[in-house]
């Protein structure tokens, strides 16, 4: 945010300089003298118990100052408290014990005074184990499935369960997604400087610096005042960095046990067992219609895996009780705990799951019915949730399902599949519906009105990649109408006013309504001191301080949501269209054009909103098309852990993607109208081309991603 | 990874000499691969020799024969002139490997060299016979989704990752070697090996060896010349199959053909019973399918890579389909 | 200690000097002035002395003269000794293209570069792609088009965009998409990137 006036338009992003010219800081690029490099040791066995760590040759090793892991860690006062206590979410407590519960848990810490020497180092270290048979197969072991602890998400009834089974038109169909890994750019870790015995600051990578100020103050039982969390530029998320993961802990204690700053850099293979990922999810999907199309049941019966020694839970049916009219809907929902490491919330999360299921069911029913499948959605619509029983905030869909229908060329779609070719490849139209939540939660902020004719906005608040500083400089210029040149907004910083974690899509609706808040309490306050100081109500605010003499004014305030949040249903919704051409002798599947309609309320940032929905897009094709984490169960190792195996879309992979939005103000969500959209971009995506693959070949696909191979089977 | 010695050279005489002197001494020139394996620990060698200053880098006509230096760049061949002009399928071969950086800084000999990319050949605590003999093989009752289907051994599935090999293969083409015994040449489908019982070993490169160029006959292949690369996303991943083929045409008559294959076994795939089945018969896709059939003899699937029995003829047609319309 | 051609003696490696099991041999071979600073800590000091070697790079126009270890690859070179961290470690395998620099105007992946096969070479990282406060014109073209989101993968992406034009790989959007591809973006977004390579191509300026 250094020089903004090398930025040409308004919309341009804020921190746009910093990023295009390298001097964007990233956690692991902050420069304390002293540093020095830590290097985990990963465990080689799956499940059992350490007996030794060999770490005599590591600590002779040039430049190493320490080998620490559970035999000779110091104290961490929150581990002290008992088995399940002290650390939050029970946290797996990093060098705490011999046991080993997922291949690649870390035995050990090196830490040496250059990075290539403590990388060096750290293959000196020699654990041996007392193996013990483990479970790492999700399709083996859905019969351990057990309910989670929240009965809201373990089941829900509404009318008769199984209602499908009765219906005129049935479809029955099971649907799976592998285990995806995150996999930002950016390298996860840490940098930790312990300023003394009972200070901390650490440079971290983290989606929520307020959280993980929390999680850090409580493991090492600190006053929140003395750890500091700096996480200014975040080299993406997608949800893996919503949580403090014990590697991160494991550098604090390494720190503490030189006593010098420690810096952590995970590898790539590390991101895929340290740092989370999409748990592998079976799900069943019934529906039931009569002839005219009308929806009379919703079966959706959903498992995802679990890590042995924490919960992780979703949402994943969520979506099939409020999308569609249905007077009888029953879901369930249930857990397989296995020995990897624990899963995360990856961008949709099992709301894109679930969607991936529900929308490609409702693509084979609008087939069986052969009815178009938008025409099929419309007469299913509702403009009350059937869950909640009450009205939506906002919900623009049918129109949303022209606009993307006209762009697509929705018209050339030929209902009977397989029969429209491009040359020797087939050509298929498909679409599909995501729907989130949108929320609006309770965030704090800080704004500086200064005589030099600036605004400065504070809020500990994270940006991931989705441009929160452009939106927030936006929704400030609006209500003071001072240049989006003289705002700043910084965030990433745990000093600050609290604001939440960037997730749910949430960001924009909380911190942007705190911001709203404060810049009319600024804009209020102006207004009295110029009618108090003898000037007009309307003065420019550099004249009321100057009259004033005052250098500046500055309020903080929090801000949240009210009654209206009970009074209607709140969600943003997306409308994805795809056309794909597949070559029916390689297998080969291409995506041909894409158009995705977001349904979110106004639009605050209009460049970084419509990037937005494009990244999802892109992360939708990869779910559909080319991601898939594998991994050897009989060693519990992940096999493709690297960016040549794990694929992620690549610009050759990437089409034309028009976005379009319906840009109409939710009358009750926030001040500025304006819903969130990072879920929504993605959610549904893969189920749209899945459908479009079925329209060109006639092969329903059931199991993501959709490889040449499932073409060809 | 473990610190070495490092020693720079000019000349390939002295180069060999250097690789003689040091048992666990590699040669380094693009190091696109070898420094991936040495990060990972697959490859730990004592001392690395630079070749990079040796004066290998030409790209030649010399009479009916191209010859092409081991140290030219893969994007260096690619955008050759004469490279596109007279042996397009060798330039398609290399774009459609790995990426312009890659390429960039890859060698001709290096990628010659090219490890497979077996996942349990990349991970130091997994059983593999190529990177630790005896040790058994992870792949054939593991993942091997991506593994050979032709020439398999009960030691080793992997496959040979390269696209340009797959294409110099197809060319006829033969590889330049120095040694301490002084040159030899080697025909270049002789030059990687199968598996068999040793599967530490790519290649048949003697003790000492140094790639010092490979020479390609011209041919009259270049019309209707074209490489199809079947992969899980369009760029910048392997193969799971691909095909280079080469037709020369008179009319729609088939006077000679040259067809190979990758991603299918543990050396590049010459169909040399498919290109004598074509040779003299007319360019139709019965042909082709007829072809196609031939060149899948003796193909082994495993758990799951047997949609490889489709694919790769199927893919062969493709090839030969876009080879023969090609402008 | 330099890395001397092919006349090298046989023991000058640090390793080669253990197997010799005497440090008289290595003594022999050690300037009396590093021998000085190896008073104390002697096995630390003489690691460094048997494990560096001497290298001579320019990065973005300044030349260094340095002492490193050949496992030290030029992307650590750049991040962790001469603190230019807009090159980006993503993956340190070279498959991702994060780390993308241009070694004497050619675009290659630092992360499998060993710095020491560098010698003499000329380096620009995207610190050294414009003069302090003036943008290239892809540096502006990216802002324009929106071409990033976390912003992790742009340095690596405006190098190799930067490149892709001069190469003459920029004719086509498809041209592009394919040239581009060695650098993953995993916020998504490609299609702005393409556009802004495409802009800069088509407005024919110097790059």
């Amino acid at each position: 945010m250094r020089d903004k006036s090398l930025l040409k338009e308004d919309t341009d992003r804020v921190d746009g300089f910093d990023k295009v010219t390298g001097r964007a800081k990233y956690f692991a690029e902050y420069q304390i003298p002293g540093t020095t490099y830590g290097v985990l040791v990963p465990s080689t066995i799956t499940k059992g118990k350490i007996t030794g760590i060999d770490s005599k040759a590591a600590e002779r090793a040039p430049g190493v100052l320490a080998v620490v892991s559970h035999l000779n860690r110091p104290v961490v006062a929150g581990y002290e408290t008992g088995k399940d206590q002290g650390v939050p979410n029970n946290m797996m407590k990093i060098f705490y014990t011999d046991q080993i519960s997922f291949n690649g848990q870390p035995i050990a810490m090196v830490v040496a005074d250059t990075y290539e020497r403590a990388v060096y180092a750290a293959t000196l270290v020699k654990g041996t184990y007392a193996k013990e048979a483990f479970e790492t197969d999700f399709e083996k072991n859905l019969s351990k499935a057990k309910a989670p602890k929240n009965p809201a998400q373990a089941s829900y009834l509404r009318g008769t369960a199984d209602a499908y089974k009765n219906a005129a038109v049935q479809i029955e169909a099971s649907y799976t997604l592998p285990t995806e890994t995150h996999n930002p750019m950016e390298l996860h870790g840490i940098l930790a400087n312990w300023e003394s015995a009972d200070k901390i600051t650490v440079y971290a990578k983290t989606q929520g610096v307020k959280a993980t100020q929390g999680t850090i103050a409580s493991t090492f039982k600190l006053p929140l005042t003395n750890v500091q969390v700096n996480s200014e530029f975040v080299g993406g998320g997608f949800g893996m960095a919503l949580r403090t993961w014990p590697l991160e802990i494991a550098a604090i204690i390494a720190a503490k046990q030189v006593n010098k700053p420690v810096k952590l850099v995970i590898t790539r293979d590390q991101m895929f067992t340290l740092a989370g990922h999409r748990p592998y999810a079976f799900q069943k999907v019934g529906l039931g219609a009569d002839k005219d199309g009308q929806l009379t049941g919703i079966t959706h019966e959903a498992w995802g895996h679990t890590a042995t020694y924490e919960d992780f839970t979703e949402n994943v049916v969520s979506m099939s009780k409020f999308m569609y009219n249905s007077a009888n809907v029953n879901t369930t929902y249930k857990i397989v705990p296995l020995n990897v490491g624990v899963p995360i919330w990856m961008r949709g999360p099992g709301e894109a799951t679930g969607a991936f299921a529900l929308e490609s069911a409702m693509d084979e029913m609008a087939h069986s019915l052969d009815m178009d499948p938008i025409a099929f959605r419309v007469k299913n619509y509702t403009e009350e949730d059937p869950e909640k029983s009450r009205p939506y905030s906002s919900k623009n869909l049918k129109e949303a399902y022209k606009m993307g229908a006209e762009k697509i060329g929705w018209s050339k779609r030929n209902n009977k599949p397989g029969t429209n070719k491009d040359g020797n490849w087939l050509v298929g139209y498909g679409m599909s519906t995501g729907v989130f939540n949108a929320s609006r939660g309770r965030a704090s902020a800080k704004g500086i009105l200064k005589s030099d004719g600036t605004l400065l906005l504070q809020s500990a608040a994270s940006d991931i990649g989705p441009g929160t500083g452009t939106g927030m400089v936006q929704i400030a210029h609006e209500v003071l109408g001072i240049p989006v040149s003289k705002i700043t907004f910084e965030l990433g910083d745990s000093s600050f006013p609290t604001a939440p974690s960037q997730g749910g899509s949430a960001t924009l609706s909380t911190v942007g309504s705190a911001v709203s808040d404060v810049c009319n309490a600024l804009k209020a306050k102006i207004a009295e001191m110029a009618t108090q100081s003898g000037l007009s109500a309307s003065a420019k605010f550099v004249d009321v301080l100057k009259k004033n003499n005052l250098p500046s004014v500055e309020v903080t305030m929090e801000s949240k949501g009210g009654e209206e949040q009970k009074k209607y249903s709140m969600y943003s919704f997306s409308i994805h269209f795809v056309q794909v051409k597949v070559n029916p002798l390689t297998g080969v599947v291409k995506v041909s054009k894409i158009v995705s309609v977001g349904d979110s309320g106004r639009i605050v940032s209009p460049k970084t909103a419509r990037s937005q929905m494009v990244g999802g897009a892109v992360g939708g094709l990869g779910m559909a098309l080319t991601e898939e984490t594998v991994m050897d169960h009989r060693f519990g190792r992940y096999v493709n852990n690297n960016f040549a195996d794990y694929h992620v879309p690549v610009h050759a992979d990437i089409p034309e993607i028009e976005v379009v939005f319906v840009n109409k103000p939710d009358p009750y969500i926030n001040p500025m109208g304006a819903k969130g959209m990072g879920e929504i971009a993605l959610i549904g995506f893969s189920a749209a081309v899945a459908n479009a693959v079925f329209n060109a070949t006639g092969k329903r696909i059931r199991t993501l991603p959709i490889t040449p191979d499932k073409i060809l089977a | 990874m473990i610190n070495f010695t490092y020693v720079r050279t000019t000349t390939a005489k002295a180069a060999v000499g250097l690789l003689a002197k040091e048992k666990n001494a590699k040669f380094i020139a693009g190091g696109t691969n070898l420094v991936d394996l040495m990060k990972r620990g697959v490859t730990a060698p004592d001392r690395l020799i630079d070749i990079n200053a040796v004066p290998l880098k030409q790209i030649e006509l010399v009479g009916n024969m191209m010859h092409i230096g081991a140290l030219a760049t893969n994007t260096a061949v690619a955008e050759h002139e004469l490279v596109k002009l007279h042996f397009p399928l060798l330039s398609l071969a290399l774009q459609a490997g790995a990426s312009q950086q890659l390429r960039n800084a890859a060698t001709v000999g290096g990628n010659m060299m090219q490890r497979t990319r077996c996942g349990y050949f990349y991970d130091t605590t997994m059983p593999c016979n190529k990177r630790a003999p005896g040790t058994g093989c992870g792949a054939i009752t593991g993942y091997n989704r991506m593994h050979a289907i032709f020439g398999g051994s009960e030691q080793c599935i992997a496959v040979h990752p390269s696209d340009m090999c797959i294409a110099l293969v197809a060319l006829d083409s033969t590889v330049v070697l120095s040694g301490p015994k002084g040159e030899r040449k080697l025909k270049f489908i002789d030059f990687h090996k199968l598996a068999g019982t040793t599967p530490d070993k790519d290649n048949n490169l003697l003790p000492g060896e140094m790639i010092i160029r490979v020479e390609i006959p011209t041919n009259k292949l270049a019309a209707h010349s074209y490489y199809v690369k079947v992969r899980d996303r369009a760029s910048y991943a392997f193969a799971l199959v691909s095909v280079a083929a080469g037709l020369e045409l008179q009319g729609n008559k088939i006077v000679d053909v040259k067809l190979a294959m990758g991603g299918v076994a543990h050396k590049p795939w010459r169909l040399l019973e498919a290109e004598t089945f074509l040779k003299g018969k007319m360019a139709t896709e019965a042909n082709f399918k007829s072809a196609a059939q031939i060149a899948m003899k003796n193909a082994k699937a495993y758990k799951e890579n047997a949609f490889k029995l489709k694919m790769a003829p199927n893919t062969l047609i493709e090839a030969l389909n876009l080879a023969k319309s090609k402008a | 200690m330099s890395v001397k051609e092919e006349n090298i003696p046989e023991n000058e490696g640090r390793r080669d000097f253990l197997k010799q099991g005497t440090l008289f041999t290595a003594l022999a071979l050690t300037p009396v002035s590093l021998l000085k600073a190896a008073d104390q800590k002697a096995d630390e000091k003489f690691a460094e002395l048997f494990e560096k070697v001497s290298l001579r790079i320019k990065v973005n126009g300044k030349a260094h003269e340095l002492f490193v270890e050949p496992r030290v690859t030029l992307l650590d070179l750049l991040r962790e000794q001469l603190a230019l961290t807009g090159t980006k470690k993503g993956c340190d395998h070279g498959q991702c293209g994060a780390c993308t620099v241009h070694i004497d105007g050619t675009r290659v992946n630092s992360c499998l570069q060993l710095a020491v096969m560098n010698e003499g070479k000329e380096i620009t990282t995207i610190e050294g792609l414009a003069n302090e406060d003036v943008l290239h014109p892809m540096q502006a073209a990216f802002i324009k088009h929106d071409g990033f989101q976390c912003g992790y993968c742009t340095p690596g992406q405006i190098m190799s965009a930067v490149a892709c034009v001069r190469e003459g790989h920029a004719g086509s959007k498809g041209e592009i998409r394919e040239y581009m591809s060695g650098n993953i973006c995993r916020c998504g977004a490609y299609p702005n990137i393409v556009d802004a390579i495409e802009e800069v191509h088509k407005s024919g300026v110097q790059v």
